[in-house]
């Protein structure tokens, strides 16, 4: 299999998702643009409920009832409009062109069937030609991330400790040569140690690659050590979106600002560390119109009721925020 | 209704408020789908039938000689027997035995299987093993055959009789789901914090298990009643037990055997009679289960 | 590979968990045997001594009379209780069930080994029959479920589920043979065929054997379809199907994986399903004068017949033993987790 050099760019356009509720349509994803870069990490974070996991579903047009995609476009080098894709296309996309990589608490196999057999599944579904090959290929990768090839895929599921189960996820999202690669929450509930080899794998397998990656979490700490650029979501829609450096070390939106703030490990001192006051909004709560921000920005005007603030590029990164034409008040820190 | 129970995790006034939210819910859940209050109506229908229809008939059911196997007519909607009783009439009167010894075999099942697995799951260990081995022994011998063979030696006809068979042959699936009840409730750490605020015994149990137990039991012992409803009028049925009492078992025996409902038409009414009563019966107990597991089930109720 | 490794465990796990099966059931046999033991003897006018005494009186010595008795029964009518177990018990360790006394001269073994027949294939045709159908509505019924459909599907479970079973043999009777009489009355076969391998007597043998299959069946299918919808709805929440379709698995592939993981835990209640038509085909032989086990053990009571009936009964029980055991083999064979020993 011949491997294309130059990762693709994928231009997500104006993606509205909305969900169904007895309240009717409500939007967890409100025209969000965002470009992610060929060949780089883009980190997405946000707080529960900010519509990150469904906005990396999108990217596989794969959101789940009683979500639909209302609006916008998903482009992807190579592939086209992956909102559009249906049927046989879009099930050939998925799994072959961009892979995707499950929470690792969450079981993403199935239990009842060997992980080598589960890729022999892949592979036949993908019209995988030499399943031979794709099985050294597996065992190549495994070996890479530092497991027993053989072994693993002669195993079940509960045979596997939880960072065994997430390195196999990335093995399967990375078998059949996908050059985007999303990762939703892939260091949650694992332990700190496994934390940190699952990220640097990524990073590894990420650079040797040539991949465009999208990394959805909630941990900034956990971005901070693998992304290249930076989008923080809030409400459904992305408030900041740049180099990693910038966003961390110059943050423009208060909400990037109160965030990085509540996380010692990034303000550097602990007595410093402050909880971002307020509740992250749900879908009910909201409001209709103004900045989905402002109940909890300690910046917040006039206009913050009633405009919602457009998205504008500031020194490098864009930012939609009216105030965020001022200087960040936070205390500088390098950023490493 | 035996869904009174509820945790008494609140006193005073919040309880009183709690209960009242609660028959609240209760209400909003029936609402919500009208079979289920069709089920709650039928099932009241039968309690005021084993009730009241005794006394509205006389107890000697009156016979009409020149109305053998009538067909149903107005006087007589599901025809008549082979005396020319009417049979609606003997439904009726018949609810009185069937729903008794329902309600007494659901009493000693749920008393003997709650007992027996508040025990086994509270204090574990040997008698643990012990009584699950029982309880393993009670579910599996088949309990029909066990029925009949026992009818030869101990002609259990009267209706507490007969309930107190059932239930000593029931227990055994009330007691398995109190025992793991009781199991996952100890591992939530519920019987430990109770303990570490010193609280005996007796209170724990009471208290605090058996309230929270409580919708499943209650559960159960509805179901109770269908099992003991279904095993009596089959071995009534079958024609293993001497006819002492008017009963729907009986009532299908002759139909069946004497009447030959089952070649010719004309003794069909005194077939269906009875079977009509004990479908309307299931179906009533079936939608007020489904009702109470919504109502009971939080993850089905938050929806 | 690694596989000899955990080939060993493996085998000694599912060996531990059919020989715990095999010493429960043979606890469950032993305590019916002693059931049915005492019922034959505690038996009101004890037809054990009436018989005994019946044939003295009929001018056997009473060496004789013992024996014959002893013949009948498996056991010997004199001696102290305990004498008595010990004999029956040897007995049925011998298979030796006994006589019968409404069949005279014919051993109680060969009557129940010729009625078996009569219950065991309907039961299994029933029990594979509602299987099939169940699982399949389920399926339908868990992908329908917020439509009326469903809704319709469900209750039809629960109400077959929970109607017992001589009532809907009752109902097929009343329906098939009284009011569109398309079907015989009852019967295993029509007797104007010769016994043998031709279409006429097959044929007829199918014929009678609808109602009885289709009544198992029914009596069985509310369980599995009201089992499989919860088991599919269960499944279709797990994360493995979502990951699958985002693998680009085939469609079919993604079906597999949901049914099997559906379908597994069904393999528990299988033995439960068998042992209820067992107990059930008591009625469904009555009702359709089917010559099978549960219509013996019924004849054997109104005729006083006490040794067919403790053999009968005792029969009944090792056929859900067996039952029991073959489920849990299959429930092993499928679960890779039970087979190598995580779960119990």
């Amino acid at each position: 299999m011949s491997r294309d050099s130059a990762a693709p760019e994928v231009r997500i356009r104006d993606l509205t998702v909305v969900y169904k509720t007895p309240a009717g349509e409500l939007p967890a994803v409100s025209r969000v643009s965002l470009t992610l870069t060929p060949g780089t990490i883009t980190g997405v974070v946000g707080e529960s409920g900010s519509g990150k996991s469904t906005l990396a579903l999108s990217l596989l047009n794969a959101v789940q009832p009683p979500g639909r995609i209302a609006a916008g476009s998903v482009e992807i080098d190579g592939l086209g409009d992956v909102l559009r894709l249906d049927g046989e296309d879009l099930r050939r996309t998925r799994g072959r062109k961009v892979g995707y990589v499950f929470q690792a608490a969450q079981n993403s196999l199935n239990p009842l069937k060997t992980i080598g057999k589960q890729l022999l599944d892949l592979g036949r579904s993908h019209d995988v030609e030499d399943l031979r090959a794709l099985v050294a290929d597996a065992k190549a990768l495994l070996g890479r991330m530092g497991l027993d090839g053989a072994r693993v895929l002669d195993s079940h599921q509960h045979e596997l400790s939880g960072g065994m189960r997430q390195r196999v996820g990335i093995m399967l999202a990375l078998v059949l040569n996908a050059q985007v690669v999303v990762l939703d929450e892939p260091t949650t509930a694992l332990d700190m140690i496994t934390q940190s080899t699952i990220l640097r794998i990524i990073r590894e397998v990420h650079e040797e690659r040539a991949l465009t990656t999208l990394v959805i979490t909630h941990d900034v700490g956990a971005v901070a050590e693998v992304a290249d650029d930076l989008a923080v979501m809030y409400g459904g829609r992305v408030v900041e979106h740049g180099p990693i450096a910038e966003v961390l070390g110059t943050p423009r939106h208060p909400y990037t600002q109160g965030l990085i703030r509540a996380i010692p490990r990034l303000s550097g001192d602990i007595s410093l560390a402050r909880a971002l006051p307020g509740r992250p909004p749900t879908l009910g709560t909201l409001p209709a119109a103004g900045c989905v921000f402002r109940e909890r920005c300690e910046k917040r005007m006039e206009i913050c009721e009633t405009v919602e603030p457009a998205t504008a590029t500031y020194d490098g990164r864009s930012v939609a925020c009216h105030a965020a034409g001022r200087p960040a008040p936070v205390k500088r820190r390098e950023y490493a | 209704m035996t869904v009174t129970v509820m945790p008494d995790m609140a006193t005073g006034t919040s309880r009183a408020t709690l209960r009242r939210n609660f028959w609240r819910g209760v209400w909003r859940v029936l609402c919500r789908k009208p079979s289920r209050m069709a089920g709650v109506i039928i099932v009241l229908g039968f309690a005021v039938m084993g009730v009241i229809g005794p006394l509205v008939y006389p107890a000697n059911l009156p016979r009409d000689d020149n109305a053998l196997y009538a067909s149903p007519s107005l006087q007589h909607p599901f025809g008549t027997d082979f005396e020319g009783t009417d049979v609606l009439a003997l439904v009726v009167t018949g609810a009185r035995y069937v729903l008794l010894t329902g309600l007494a075999t659901a009493l000693i099942t749920v008393a003997l299987g709650t007992l027996i697995g508040l025990f086994a799951g509270f204090r574990r260990g040997g008698w643990d093993s012990a009584l699950m081995r029982l309880t393993d022994l009670n579910l599996a011998i088949p309990g029909l055959p066990l029925l009949l063979v026992l009818s030869t030696v101990w002609k259990f006809t009267s209706p507490l009789e007969m309930g107190l068979v059932l239930g000593l042959l029931g227990w055994g699936g009330v007691a398995r789901a109190v025992r793991s009840q009781t199991l996952s409730l100890r591992e939530r750490g519920f019987i430990e914090a109770a303990r570490g605020l010193g609280l005996p015994t007796r209170h724990i149990i009471g208290r605090e298990l058996l309230p929270s137990m409580a919708p499943y039991i209650a559960m159960n012992m509805l179901i109770a009643v269908t099992g003991a409803v279904y095993a009596q009028v089959g071995l009534f049925f079958l024609g293993v037990l001497p006819f002492d009492a008017n009963n729907w078992g009986v009532m299908l025996n002759l139909a069946v055997f004497s009447g030959g409902a089952l070649t010719t038409p004309s003794a069909l009414p005194y077939l269906l009679a009875p079977l009509l009563a004990i479908l309307l019966l299931t179906l009533g107990i079936v939608l007020i289960v489904d009702a109470m597991d919504e109502i009971f089930n939080p993850r089905l109720r938050e929806e | 590979m690694t596989k000899s490794v955990r080939e060993r465990p493996r085998g000694a796990a599912v060996a531990r968990r059919v020989a715990g099966h095999v010493g429960r059931g043979l606890v469950m046999i032993w305590v019916v045997a002693t059931i049915s033991f005492f019922i034959i003897r505690e038996i009101p006018g004890d037809p054990v001594q009436g018989m005994y005494e019946s044939l003295l009186q009929k001018g056997m010595s009473p060496d004789q009379a013992e024996r014959a008795t002893a013949v009948l029964y498996g056991f010997l009518p004199t001696g102290s209780l305990w004498d008595q177990y010990v004999g029956y018990m040897g007995s049925l360790l011998h298979f030796d069930l006994g006589r019968s006394l409404s069949t005279p001269g014919v051993s109680v073994t060969s009557l129940i080994g010729s009625a078996a027949q009569w219950t065991v294939v309907p039961v299994l045709a029933g029990t594979l029959l509602s299987f099939l159908l169940g699982v399949t509505m389920g399926v339908y019924a868990a992908i329908k479920r917020s439509g009326k459909l469903g809704d319709l599907l469900a209750l039809s479970g629960s109400l077959l589920h929970g109607v017992p079973v001589y009532v809907i043999g009752l109902l097929l009777v009343a329906i098939f043979t009284t009011l569109w009489p398309i079907l015989p009355a009852g019967g295993p076969v029509d007797v104007a065929f010769v016994p043998g391998f031709n279409a006429g007597y097959i044929g007829s043998l199918i014929h009678h054997a609808v109602l009885p299959v289709v009544t198992y069946t029914l009596a069985s299918y509310g369980g599995w379809i009201l089992a499989m919808k919860s088991n599919v709805v269960a499944v279709l929440g797990d994360d493995f199907i979502l990951a699958a379709e985002l693998r680009g698995l085939k469609r079919g592939i993604v079906f597999r994986y949901l049914a099997r993981n559906a379908i597994l835990p069904l393999f528990t209640i299988l033995a439960l399903s068998i042992g209820m038509l067992f107990g059930g085909s008591i009625f469904i032989e009555e009702i359709f004068n089917y010559p099978g086990l549960g219509l013996l053990l019924v004849n054997s009571i109104s005729t006083r017949d006490y040794a067919l009936m403790g053999g009968t009964f005792l029969v009944i029980t090792i056929g859900i033993v067996v039952a029991n055991i073959v489920a849990d083999l299959l429930y092993t064979a499928i679960d890779p987790r039970v087979r190598s020993g995580e779960a119990s």
